[in-house]
């Protein structure tokens, strides 16, 4: 059996300070193979967004490890994500997340790629993005603002496989768009990861959307 | 990442280090002063005690010995403070008699004239506060506090103090102009040490009225017929507890200000004891002035505290009860006050500039004339002139302070909870106190005196600056820049410092003007920029010394602080736009009103 592309075990996290300060994820572990796409589904305050951020390395757990490829990437101590970022990508809420306003899109992936893909061409790799992704590469030279909510959720999710990464976190990536264009933002999501061979972890409240993908994982609220 | 989260627990025990460092460090400060003292005092000590000595190396350094100064900071400071506790406040160095006598009469007559400043605060709030009041009792539309707040809270005391003494005691001649001999010659002061204290007061409270009366509730009890004073005084506790921290400092800066009031009218109070003090470079004397100083602050601050706690039924953490509303209102009538007064301000520099402030080219005391619009001073110079540079000596310094005070805040408030201590220390020194010390320990200089106001002027702009960075840094774009592999030192440069830099600025030049007269307060006192340098407070201080033979000497440069002091107090009232999306409003004006009071007086 291969190295999974992501294992977390044991994750909790605790936010606030003071008096304030609660569980918001109860203990979770869970595998994802490469290639696998898993859905993460439970109701408001289940902690779902906590995880997302856990999982690309915006926060930290306050129990428990993250591995990606067999390698340490998040622990309470530490996060490893600077080094190894490239690995896990994600895809936002709000795909204007993604960019930097006042950068054209295309700005924004030569910039990431650069950084996280040194030895590749950026050109090349944006064109296999916009590809994968279904975005229509004459948008590339128009800022964010300029973009309709399906337009930007495609390049947001260009932006995040251009780099190649094993893992993709989409948090609640149609909840922003119509159920037409959400409905195609979904598909193109996951066929876009199974085409490349990336492990997609969904989170999402909606069943519907949770039904796409192989499995599915449900959390609950902590107990106060 | 690690740091950035962890830094969450710490932040309950960095503030409570910062704060009780803080106070420890200003301890030993307060105690090591005269070691700190960068003025060789020996020779002077040498010079006042022992006329008949020579100032030999060995009797230089015999006294040195007496003074204590040649032992270390800690040594010092353990010493004074040791005697303190045993009620020995040490003894003057230039008269060497004991010094606790002199401090205490001090003491009781800046006592005696703060009771009657408070009484003519009460007063002038009251008459503030009690249209808001009836409004409320009559259930009417409120409309927040209105000029007379603003025209009574404009002008510094050190100004309102010298334009008192001009037109009532010296024109009119009601008044006696100076001396503490009875009754009569506590008026002048204790109307100018109340006037601008009991219109912040009435301000404040008017408007939080203001702000609290439009509250859901309020119109829910109405609507249950709850009785007219029994609303007002649920809208009167809820404004109070909104504004009670404000109104502390305010009574704090009361103390800076009578420094300037007591200089002005020559009353032997605690002011102009420390004054006296600083001038004399006496660091026992200013040691112990500042030392009751600075216990009656502790003790304001100890009564605010009680009456925050009685108000809000119970200790509450600070920022857990909703500000109320900001005041409403367009700002057209304080835009065009601002506007106003900067262009008459202008009109002076062009037609002032190019003339010479130094050359002696008129007769002492020459009245105004149409080639000589201001009138000559007391060595022949013209006014005109002097008080146009005196713009630049004033106003070029205060950019300086502003800009200086911009990046220390952004640099603290990237410095976070580390910060807090020095900031309410800060936050609470007058800089009338600030520029006495700093006078005292280097002699009195421009860079002194703007040093003292840079102390007084950061807190505001960390505080802002705080807010500032922790919504930008909550921006979901910068919160996700991490993931393209952008380092924490480029998101600073990049994306967090261009977002917060332009309002900061914003900021800073609203305080531009509070700032200046802040400087020129220290400058009327000497404690600033030293003759012949043109400098507004200055001048001011040179004109009061003839108000009686030529009352326009003094009239010229008043015109000009009088102008910037409408000009602070009219930007300060614009209300700040709000901007849609997530970059909502700041914290901004909140801090403002407290604090540019603080500085302004």
């Amino acid at each position: 059996m291969s190295i999974p592309a992501l294992e977390a075990s044991n994750l909790s996290a605790r936010r606030g300070h003071g008096e304030a300060r609660r569980l918001v994820l109860d203990p979770i572990g869970f595998t994802l193979a490469r290639g696998e796409a898993v859905a993460i589904t439970g109701p408001s305050g289940a902690g779902k967004s906590t995880l997302a951020d856990i999982v690309l390395g915006l926060g930290l757990p306050d129990s428990g490890e993250i591995r990606v490829l067999g390698e340490p990437w998040s622990t309470p101590k530490r996060s490893h994500a600077a080094a190894r970022r490239r690995l896990v990508q994600g895809v936002p809420q709000d795909p204007a997340a993604a960019f930097v306003p006042r950068w054209s899109i295309r700005t924004s992936l030569q910039h990431a790629i650069t950084r996280l893909f040194p030895s590749a061409h950026p050109a090349t790799l944006i064109a296999q993005a916009a590809e994968l992704a279904q975005f229509d590469p004459g948008l590339l030279d128009r800022r964010p603002h300029q973009l309709s909510g399906g337009q930007l959720q495609r390049a947001a999710l260009a932006r995040a496989v251009a780099v190649k990464p094993c893992v993709l976190v989409a948090d609640e990536p149609t909840s922003a768009l119509d159920p037409g264009t959400a409905q195609a933002v979904a598909g193109q999501l996951l066929s876009t990861a199974a085409a490349s061979g990336i492990a997609l972890l969904l989170i999402t409240h909606d069943p519907q959307l949770a039904a796409y993908c192989a499995r599915t994982i449900s959390i609950q609220p902590p107990a106060q | 990442m690690n740091w950035f989260s962890r830094r969450r627990r710490r932040i309950a025990w960095a503030s409570f280090a910062s704060c009780l460092l803080s106070a420890l460090a200003l301890l030993l400060v307060a105690g090591a002063l005269p070691w700190l003292s960068r003025t060789d005092p020996a020779a002077a000590v040498l010079r006042a005690r022992y006329a008949e000595l020579e100032p030999t190396a060995q009797a230089l350094a015999a006294v040195r010995a007496q003074l204590g100064l040649d032992r270390g900071p800690l040594a010092t400071s353990w010493h004074w403070w040791s005697g303190v506790l045993h009620g020995d406040l040490g003894s003057s160095w230039v008269s060497g008699a004991p010094i606790a006598p002199g401090a205490w009469r001090a003491l009781s007559v800046s006592a005696t004239l703060t009771a009657f400043a408070v009484l003519v605060a009460l007063a002038v709030a009251f008459a503030l506060v009690l249209p808001a009041a009836l409004r409320v009792l009559r259930n009417q539309r409120q409309s927040g506090s209105g000029p007379l707040g603003v025209a009574l809270t404009s002008l510094p005391e050190f100004l309102l103090a010298s334009m008192l003494l001009v037109l009532v005691a010296v024109q009119l001649q009601w008044l006696p102009p100076y001396g503490w001999t009875g009754l009569e010659t506590a008026i002048l002061p204790a109307l100018a040490l109340g006037i601008p204290a009991g219109g912040l007061l009435g301000r404040l409270l008017a408007d939080a009225i203001a702000a609290v009366a439009g509250e859901r509730w309020v119109g829910i009890w109405h609507l249950a017929g709850a009785p007219a004073p029994a609303i007002l005084s649920g809208v009167l506790r809820r404004a109070a507890a909104a504004v009670i921290d404000q109104l502390g400092l305010a009574f704090i800066g009361l103390l800076g200000g009578a420094v300037a009031v007591e200089q002005v009218f020559a009353i032997p109070g605690l002011g102009r004891y420390l004054l006296g003090a600083a001038n004399a470079q006496d660091i026992p004397a200013l040691q112990a002035g500042l030392l009751l100083m600075a216990a009656s602050a502790v003790l304001i601050g100890a009564l605010t505290a009680a009456a925050r706690r009685t108000l809000r039924r119970g200790a509450l953490p600070p920022g857990s009860l909703p500000a109320p509303p900001e005041a409403r209102g367009t700002g057209r009538i304080q835009r065009w006050t601002a506007g106003i007064t900067c262009a008459a301000l202008l009109a002076i520099l062009a037609s002032g500039l190019p003339r010479d402030p130094y050359a002696i080219a008129f007769g002492r005391l020459q009245a105004p004339e149409p080639g000589l619009p201001f009138g000559a001073d007391a060595s022949g110079r013209d006014l005109l002139a002097r008080v146009a540079h005196g713009t630049l000596g004033t106003v070029g310094p205060a950019l300086l302070i502003v800009a200086g005070a911009i990046l220390l805040g952004l640099l603290l408030a990237a410095a976070g909870e580390i910060s807090r201590g020095p900031a309410v220390i800060a936050n609470a020194t007058p800089p009338i106190l600030a520029g006495v010390v700093i006078a005292a320990l280097v002699g009195p200089s421009v860079g002194g005196a703007a040093l003292a106001v840079l102390w007084v002027s950061w807190p505001p702009l960390a505080t802002h600056a705080a807010s500032l960075l922790d919504e930008a840094r909550a921006m979901p774009h910068i919160r996700w820049l991490p993931l393209s592999g952008v380092p924490r030192s480029r998101i600073w440069i990049q994306h967090l410092l261009p977002a917060v830099i332009p309002a900061l600025l914003r900021h800073g030049m609203l305080r531009l003007p509070g700032v200046a007269l802040a400087l020129a307060a220290l400058g009327f006192l000497g404690l600033g920029a030293q003759p012949p340098t043109p400098e507004w407070g200055l001048l001011l201080a040179e004109g009061i010394g003839y108000v009686e033979r030529a009352p326009f000497t003094a009239i010229a440069p008043a015109a000009a602080l009088v102008l910037t002091s409408v000009c602070a107090v009219a930007l300060a009232g614009i209300p700040v736009p709000r901007r849609a999306g997530s970059r909502g409003p700041s914290k901004k004006p909140e801090a403002q009103s407290g604090s540019s009071q603080v500085l302004v007086s």
